[in-house]
């Protein structure tokens, strides 16, 4: 049964392994995926924790289902962040995970550090630690290929670091396929400062099911009602850009280091359909009916040859208008030359505009960066990631992330809208309140992934919204009220989601008809043979965002550290969001109703009563 | 009736694999699957699936004295079976081939296709 996955310990120091069942009670309270790796953290995480130190754990975790028909087949990959100095988590997609379920395994825990840049083989129940110093410096699309080669495995997925990750770059993902990225939080620097270059699984071995029939039934039932909605449709077709358009028409988007919140009728760059002409069809992560990412190919102007898959929104939005950047061959270049690289597409733009703000107010000059950091600006930007990857020149600083206020000084900090030490990516939050909680709150530091309500944008008739959340949800973007209630909601399903390995964009994120606890439920015991009711699989959400906040307790974190940057609190100058703001005192309501729901104090410490709940430890 | 291919719309989910092993064997392995998916991830991107083509004349079998028509309802064939087929399309797995019984009518790998890049031909 997919539960009897193991769990192996790799130490790279000793090359040492040990492998491990998980027991079904660590099971019914974690699940798989970043449910087991927090578990597995907590065990380890400390404030003084180093998280370039051998004893950092690298903990790789596939989500329960991933490898079964489970709507997706997402890893989680966790370890103290290098990039914040806090929680570091991120996820992927693409094969990688179902790869080293089929190969018997669940989750990886690596600790030490190898004297030698090395790769480890999963495969069929066995791992091996293989030579990798020929892939020195080898970018990471290149290294899959020769490690599928080295193998004699055509099939072996890897995931992998490229000379970003080698080089300690601090925003550095890993990397599988041509564009998957396990992206921010800079894990890719963790395997970097264990010299491990890559994973690589070969799975042959059955997945049993514990109820074939009813499965498959279930399954084709679930996923036609899927697909028949719209969200799916869409997606399907456009893919993620096809949140451009709302997003800087009503006056979200980061422009310039959010000195701007929309670029106007020159975004139509940018939408989706301006994609299709260089999309030759769309591709799908395994066991992904929606099939959301272009393959794409330009075959003429300035970046004629450049083939990859995407991009995304995401990185659409920060290599783009937050650099003032509007060509969107330009930043299709950029998304695939940090790709190559393994630098993270949404941290690095945070950086990028950050530096490009110092350097129009004049706080950095040419004198320091070399080059001339004008908005928008392609090639200059180009040459900087090439001297970040190679940690060159001024590359060298900005690799650092955050850190490099130590060479700028600690005011240009002023200009790196961040929260917990983590930069804040392609949008702004000042319109939509429930989004600006969700980063105030999200456990990794500023991120859209932990409880974006995509949904609070098609301002559904409330009492769908009270369906959906369980309470009064106000449905105007603008407003405060309910918001707390919608980001607990997310925050929560999303961390179920993330223990079982299911897509965020089949779940309740952009769609109330997403898939939500009674399928889980479902799924966990037609195909699991785990019986849990809807509200247990939610109170594993929970306990993960609990247990997770208790990781930032320990880093000395409460309520101050769950504000937003400085610029949030003035207004927005001109656009159809203009003159909106967050007001502090609604901004406080907001997050006493979170703090409440999650059974938190005013403090956002959880309450022994929470913890007791929940089986944590205090 | 036969399952078409049309490898430009494969998406690459491999959800055609795994729900034929279930199907037939009642647990996932995409080694043990009747279509096949041939994915140049790394380079062109363009996936190739891969399945019977339900021959009139059957090279597969030529030379062995058994029951067309019975055969054609069998999913687990030897392995040897594989190596006379002209397309290819006959993939195997620790010395058997596994063969597209069209699910006895109703292809489960044609239901979960979603970008319709497997679709039932009469």
């Amino acid at each position: 049964m997919i539960t009897d996955r193991k769990i192996a310990y790799v130490n790279l120091s000793d090359r040492s392994v040990r492998i491990e069942s998980i027991p079904v009670e660590v099971r019914r309270k974690f699940l798989g995926g970043r449910g087991i790796n927090m578990h597995v953290l907590s065990q380890h995480y400390t404030r003084e924790l180093d998280p370039f130190s051998p004893d950092n754990p690298l903990i790789f975790g596939a989500g329960l289902l991933s490898g079964t028909l489970g709507f997706g087949a997402r890893m989680s990959i966790s370890a103290k962040s290098p990039e914040s100095g806090h929680i570091g988590d991120t996820n992927i997609g693409g094969d990688f995970a179902a790869e080293v379920v089929k190969a018997g395994f669940s989750h990886l825990v690596i600790f030490g550090k190898s004297s030698e840049l090395v790769y480890l083989f999963v495969h069929d129940g066995r791992i091996e630690i293989r030579d990798a110093r020929s892939l020195k410096g080898i970018d990471t699309v290149e290294t899959q290929r020769q490690i599928r080669s080295d193998l004699g495995e055509p099939k072996a997925q890897v995931a992998c670091i490229g000379l970003a990750g080698e080089n300690l770059v601090r925003f550095s993902p890993v990397r599988t396929g041509v564009k998957s990225a396990a992206g921010r939080t800079g894990m890719g620097a963790v395997m970097g400062s264990k010299n491990l270059k890559a994973v690589a699984a070969r799975g042959t071995l059955d997945i049993e099911i514990a109820d074939p029939d009813r499965y498959l039934t279930y399954y084709l039932k679930t996923l036609h009602k899927l697909m028949s909605a719209k969200w799916a449709q869409a997606l399907s077709k456009d893919g993620t850009p096809l949140l451009f358009r709302a997003c800087n028409a009503l006056g979200f988007l980061s422009v310039r280091n959010n000195q701007l919140t929309t670029v106007g009728e020159a975004g139509k760059s940018l939408h989706a359909e301006a994609l299709h002409r260089h999309s030759s069809g769309m591709l799908s992560c395994y066991a992904c009916p929606i099939h959301c990412r272009h393959r794409y190919d330009i075959k003429e102007g300035t970046y004629a040859g450049t083939k990859g898959e995407g991009p995304e929104y995401g990185s659409i939005g920060s290599l783009g208008p937050k650099l003032g950047i509007l060509d969107l061959d330009g930043i299709i270049c950029l998304c695939e030359l940090a790709n190559h690289y393994g630098l993270d597409t949404m941290s690095m733009g945070s950086y990028l505009a950050w530096v490009m703000e110092l350097y129009q107010r004049g706080i950095i000059t040419r004198d320091t960066t070399g080059l001339t950091l004008e908005w928008g600006n392609v090639d200059a930007i180009i040459e900087l990631i090439h001297q970040i990857a190679h940690r060159k020149g001024f590359g060298d600083i900005v690799a650092e992330g955050r850190f490099a206020h130590r060479v700028f000084g600690d005011a240009s900090l002023d200009y790196l809208l961040e929260i917990k030490d983590f930069p804040i990516e392609m949008t702004d939050e000042r319109l939509p309140k429930s989004f600006a909680l969700g980063m105030a709150t999200a456990s990794r530091g500023a991120c859209h992934m932990r409880s974006r309500a995509s949904i609070d944008v098609l301002g559904l008739p409330e009492e769908i919204l009270k369906k959906v959340y369980g309470g009064p949800v106000s449905n105007r973007l603008a407003s405060y009220d309910g918001k707390g209630r919608m980001v607990w909601y997310h925050e929560v399903i999303n961390a179920a989601s993330d223990a079982l390995g299911i897509c965020r964009f089949q779940s309740v994120f952009s769609s109330p008809n997403g898939l939500g606890y009674r399928v889980y439920s479902r799924l966990l015991e037609l195909a699991a043979g785990l019986k849990m009711t809807p509200s247990e699989v939610r109170a594993v959400g929970e306990r993960i965002c609990s247990m997770e906040r208790m990781l930032l307790v320990r880093d000395g974190m409460s309520r101050e550290d769950d504000r937003l940057p400085g610029r949030y609190f003035e207004p927005i100058l001109e656009g159809p969001a203009k003159g909106h703001v967050i007001h502090q005192g609604e901004f406080d309501r907001m997050l006493d109703e979170y703090y409440r729901l999650h059974g938190w104090n005013k403090n956002g410490v959880p309450k022994p009563a929470t913890l007791r709940r929940l089986g944590l430890d205090a | 009736m036969r399952i078409s291919v049309e490898k430009n719309r494969c998406s690459g989910c491999h959800l055609c694999e795994m729900v034929c092993s279930l199907y037939h064997l009642g647990r996932i392995n995409p080694e043990k699957s009747a279509v096949r998916v041939a994915k140049d991830d790394l380079g062109s991107r363009v996936h190739t699936p891969s399945v019977c083509r339900q021959c009139k004349k059957m090279a597969c079998l030529s030379g062995e004295e058994v029951n067309e028509r019975a055969e054609k309802k069998n999913f687990v064939w030897g392995g040897d079976r594989a190596e006379r087929c002209p397309f290819k399309a006959l993939p195997v797995f620790e010395g058997h081939a596994y063969h597209c019984d069209l699910c006895g009518g109703k292809p489960r790998c044609v239901e979960v296709c979603t970008p319709g890049a497997l679709t039932v031909s009469k």
